[in-house]
């Protein structure tokens, strides 16, 4: 058999209009998908395929592929989508340039703010044999999730509140118009309570954006030359079982799955993984500590000292959410696309205020679902793997 | 660089009925499932990754309801992704796992999912929110209503009449009549179809598909593998996806690149999928269609898409030369089709498990004799996205 | 076997925003009573209703042209049926080329009996003229308008 196609990020865009009621949802779509083009310097006869990700209950349409097809390029072409996670269709385009099948994939995801209820769309996505008369939404499922992990680390508050800061001074300096919530310990610890023990000030409001990216293989890469390319050096996804009374809410079995695979692939050492930088789920502080435990970056026995330490800061040894991550900025369906984008832009040089210097490798985290149910994990290198073996 | 060849190992299909009250939805998924994986020998946990076959939530009343589903496809802490084109999704998430299995990544992989159209209460209501809020949510468009303007434009086009529509569910239900899984067996003839009652001129109650629940379930596998445990297949060699512009009204008018009467992008995934095959000669090297057709006057655009007819002439083929029957020329939907059930989720999958059949000479009394390659195909949206998929012994 | 079942409805409410082409598209039609299209300059089709780029190209539209009020029927159907949230049959609603146009616009049937589904039928023919009416009170919205056969 010959040689494996490498797949490699070569262009992405963020779309977060000031004031995305001035237009609709399919021209915020035209635009990102005209700068993701542009970034990686191609034009739409240059994608073979598109996966694109949604969620029909916020977009209020019945199946979202239909109308913002047009908008991303889809006519005449190959488009699928994932509702699943936003990463998930990262994912799915990966595998159809690895297959030989397509040179290249545009891979676009998008949330938008025009539903009365977010909480309630989430909502209706408890089954209604057992669940659907509980409050039960994306906030209260991540409540759970720190409350049972409160439980088993001491003094974890503390370390919650600190991820915060830290990330919220990451997003100052990366999305200073998008970032707009509170920065300091005092003002994050003595939040409202929302939803016992996330506070309104450990969680961002949902923002407006559409997100997307170009992959392409490496052989239609060196065919163009001149490419700021992250390759994607390992992949791994997996899933945990629906009703959270069937699962131990302070572990994520499914993320340990997903980074094994992604490392495998990759050539990491499982035991002692290191990345210039991560990114990582966090809807709320304790999904980053918790992602970063899965990821083999931070046991919790050292979640406490490290938040202390500033270890996950830019200039800590586990540089994480250099982006400001969800807790920033929180484009709700995409945050999972967006890790993955920020990754890939920081192993491009292309991440712009907040790249930091040199990054040969990044590792991206994505998780949707209630308590993280999903999670994606992407390792990204400055080099192909042929060219590092 | 050509694609590996990818085989399918296991199938397994609900008996297709209005109403299902004795199971749940993951329960009716954990039914095909189990059918599969019976089928194809091997158990769920050698499965490394499962594509969730889900059309739209509001038809089952909940959200993101593939997250119910985990369980029911054994995928606790395995590879998990949901698929949703409309009604194409069935094909367009086999399509996903044949990208999982050729990129390298898998070499097992479990398609499954369910619907339970016939509890929602009205599909006609939520299918009219798969329309532009736009423009065009305030008029009264449905599948229904958007396929019979289609009809109209056809008969406009190539002369086609309401006995040409008749015929095909004459032929479909005499197929479905030897498939113990379909949902409407009855045998009825051009007379009582034309007799039906009128919902949206032309589309008469008779001419229109059923709303089924049940579910689908696939396996597929590497070559590699197949060959290592001595399994039996039949093989998936060409993979083909193409969509139109979502709006109706610029498939009419002037300067139009695709016709709302065709089924232009149909044709583009056909032609992408033969072309991956190796088909050149559609009519003489395919031996059977399923092909996604919800409403009567649809089978016939599809057949013409799918290289088995000139443009138009299929209605005359079918009235005259007896073309597209077990028995006849190209014999076309010989499980009965969408016509005889259509459980929305996975009716694109059944297309393509149907076809499997044909070639494994597991069809049963609905088997075409000597079928060695066949085509399936999936329509979604408002006949906007298309899946084909050559299926070969 | 005693078998329960549970009755759930969904509520939510959407504004979706409409951005300064429909924007503007509607509001002639509630001020004016003119319908435009907008040119893709690549095709070069005048589209209605207009876009602010066209999803073949993907290149962004240029020019307001306005079209109609005569037009043909490119395709129609009558319904029979009643559905839930649907009006009360029967109907009928299809697309209209309107002089100018290169692409239909939906929009409903009225003013002819419908009682008789072939004879209605054959008055709606693809290719039959027809004339655009507007409604006394407009609110910006494409039940502003509907289409008669012309006189």
């Amino acid at each position: 058999m010959g040689s494996r196609t490498e797949v490699g990020v070569i262009g992405s865009a963020v779309f977060a209009p000031r004031d995305p009621g001035r237009m609709s949802l399919e021209e915020a779509l035209h635009a990102v998908t005209k700068h993701a083009l542009h970034d990686a310097g191609i034009g739409i006869d240059d994608i073979d395929g598109i996966v694109v990700a949604a969620n029909d209950q916020l977009d209020g349409r019945a199946i979202s592929i239909m109308a913002a097809s047009g908008s991303v390029g889809g006519v005449g072409r190959d488009i699928l989508s994932t509702p699943s996670g936003s990463e998930h269709a990262f994912v799915l385009a990966s595998l159809r340039v690895r297959s030989g099948m397509y040179r290249t994939q545009l891979v676009v995801s998008w949330s938008p703010l025009e539903v009365d209820s977010i909480s309630e769309t989430q909502r209706l996505s408890n089954d209604p044999y057992y669940h659907r008369a509980l409050p039960l939404d994306d906030l209260s499922s991540h409540a759970l999730q720190a409350n049972a992990l409160e439980a088993k680390v001491p003094g974890l508050r503390a370390a919650a509140v600190q991820v915060t800061v830290t990330n919220r001074r990451h997003g100052a300096l990366a999305y200073p118009e998008y970032a707009p919530a509170p920065r300091e310990a005092v003002l994050i610890a003595g939040g409202k309570m929302l939803r016992w023990p996330i506070t309104d000030a450990m969680v961002s409001q949902p923002a407006f954006a559409a997100v997307a990216l170009v992959l392409a293989s490496d052989e239609w890469i060196s065919g163009r030359g001149n490419c700021k390319t992250a390759w994607v050096h390992g992949l791994g996804w997996a899933t945990e079982t629906a009703y959270l009374g069937d699962r131990d809410l302070s572990r994520l079995p499914s993320l340990q799955a997903a980074a094994a695979q992604a490392y495998q692939e990759a050539g990491v050492d499982a035991q002692a993984p290191k990345f210039d930088l991560a990114e990582v789920a966090d809807a709320t502080p304790y999904q980053e500590l918790v992602a970063l435990e899965g990821l083999g970056l931070c046991p919790r026995a050292q979640w406490v000292d490290a938040a202390q330490r500033d270890a996950f800061g830019r200039d800590g040894p586990t540089p994480t959410n250099l982006s400001g991550g969800a807790l920033s900025f929180n484009p709700v369906f995409c945050t999972g696309l967006m890790r993955i984008a920020e990754a890939a832009n920081q192993t491009r040089g292309c991440a712009g205020a907040h790249q930091l210097p040199g990054v040969k490798t990044a590792v991206a985290h994505g998780a949707s679902g209630f308590a993280m149910q999903y999670n994606t994990v992407v390792v990204f290198g400055q080099h192909s793997r042929e060219t590092t073996q | 660089m050509k694609a590996p060849r990818v085989g399918i190992i296991g199938i397994g299909q609900s008996q297709f009925k209005a109403r299902r009250s004795d199971a749940n939805y993951p329960e009716l998924v954990r039914e095909a499932v189990t059918l599969a994986m019976g089928d194809s020998g091997r158990s769920l946990d050698e499965i490394e990754a499962v594509v969730y076959s889900l059309a739209p939530d509001a038809l089952l009343g909940i959200g993101n309801a593939e997250r119910l589903g985990v369980d029911a496809v054994g995928a606790r802490n395995k590879r998990f992704m949901r698929i949703n084109t409309g009604g194409s999704t069935g094909i367009s998430s086999l399509a996903a796992a044949h990208s999982h299995i050729a990129a390298g990544a898998c070499e097992l992989v479990l398609v499954a999912g369910a619907d339970k159209v016939g509890e929602c209460g009205d599909s006609q209501t939520i299918l009219n929110k798969i329309w532009d809020p736009t423009y065009e949510r305030s008029l009264p468009l449905g599948t229904i209503t958007m396929l019979a303007m289609s009809a109209i434009r056809y008969m406009h086009k190539y002369g086609m009449t309401q006995e040409d529509m008749a015929r095909i569910v004459v032929k479909n239900r005499a197929h479905a009549a030897l498939n113990p899984n379909a949902h409407l067996r009855a045998p009825t003839s051009i007379d009582e179809v034309m007799h039906s009652r009128m919902i949206a001129w032309p589309i008469k109650l008779f001419d229109a598909c059923p709303q089924s629940s049940g579910g689908c379930a696939m396996v597929l596998a590497s070559e590699d593998y197949i060959r290592r445990n001595g399994l039996e297949a039949v093989w998936i060699t060409g993979v083909g996806h193409s969509s139109e512009s979502y709006y109706i009204g610029d498939r009419m008018g002037i300067g139009y690149s695709a016709d709302h009467a065709d089924a232009q992008a149909l044709g583009e995934a056909c032609s992408r999928a033969y072309k991956m095959a190796g088909v050149t000669d559609p009519v003489r090297q395919i031996d059977t269609a399923e092909l996604y057709s919800p409403f009567s006057n649809t089978e016939f655009h599809a057949i013409e898409a799918a290289g088995l007819a000139p443009l138009g002439q299929s209605p005359r083929m079918l009235r005259e030369e007896g073309c597209f029957q077990i028995g006849g020329r190209n014999p076309v939907n010989p499980s009965g089709g969408v016509l005889c059930a259509n459980a929305i989720a996975v009716t694109a999958m059944v297309r393509v498990a149907e076809a499997a059949l044909q070639v494994w000479g597991r069809a049963g009394a609905h088997q075409v004799k000597g079928a060695q390659r066949a085509i399936a195909s999936g329509n979604g949206g408002d006949h906007q996205f298309f899946g084909a998929m050559v299926v070969e012994a | 076997m005693e078998l329960m079942t549970r009755t759930e409805k969904w509520n939510i409410t959407y504004q979706h925003a409409l951005g300064e082409t429909a924007s503007w598209f509607f509001a002639q039609i509630r001020d004016h009573q003119q319908i435009y299209g907008r040119r893709d300059p690549k095709s070069g089709r005048v589209l209605v209703p207009p876009r602010a780029f066209s999803d073949e190209t993907l290149e962004a539209t240029r020019e307001w042209v306005a079209v109609g009020p005569e037009g043909s029927i490119e395709c129609f159907t009558i319904v029979y049926e009643a559905f839930n949230n649907l009006p009360d049959p029967p109907y009928a609603f299809g697309y209209v080329l309107l002089k100018g146009a290169d692409t239909a616009i939906g929009g409903f049937f009225r003013g002819l009996d419908l009682h008789d589904a072939a004879a209605a039928a054959a008055r709606l023919a693809v290719g039959t003229p027809v004339i655009t009416r507007f409604a006394e009170h407009r609110t910006g919205d494409v039940l502003d308008f509907w289409f008669e056969l012309a006189p």
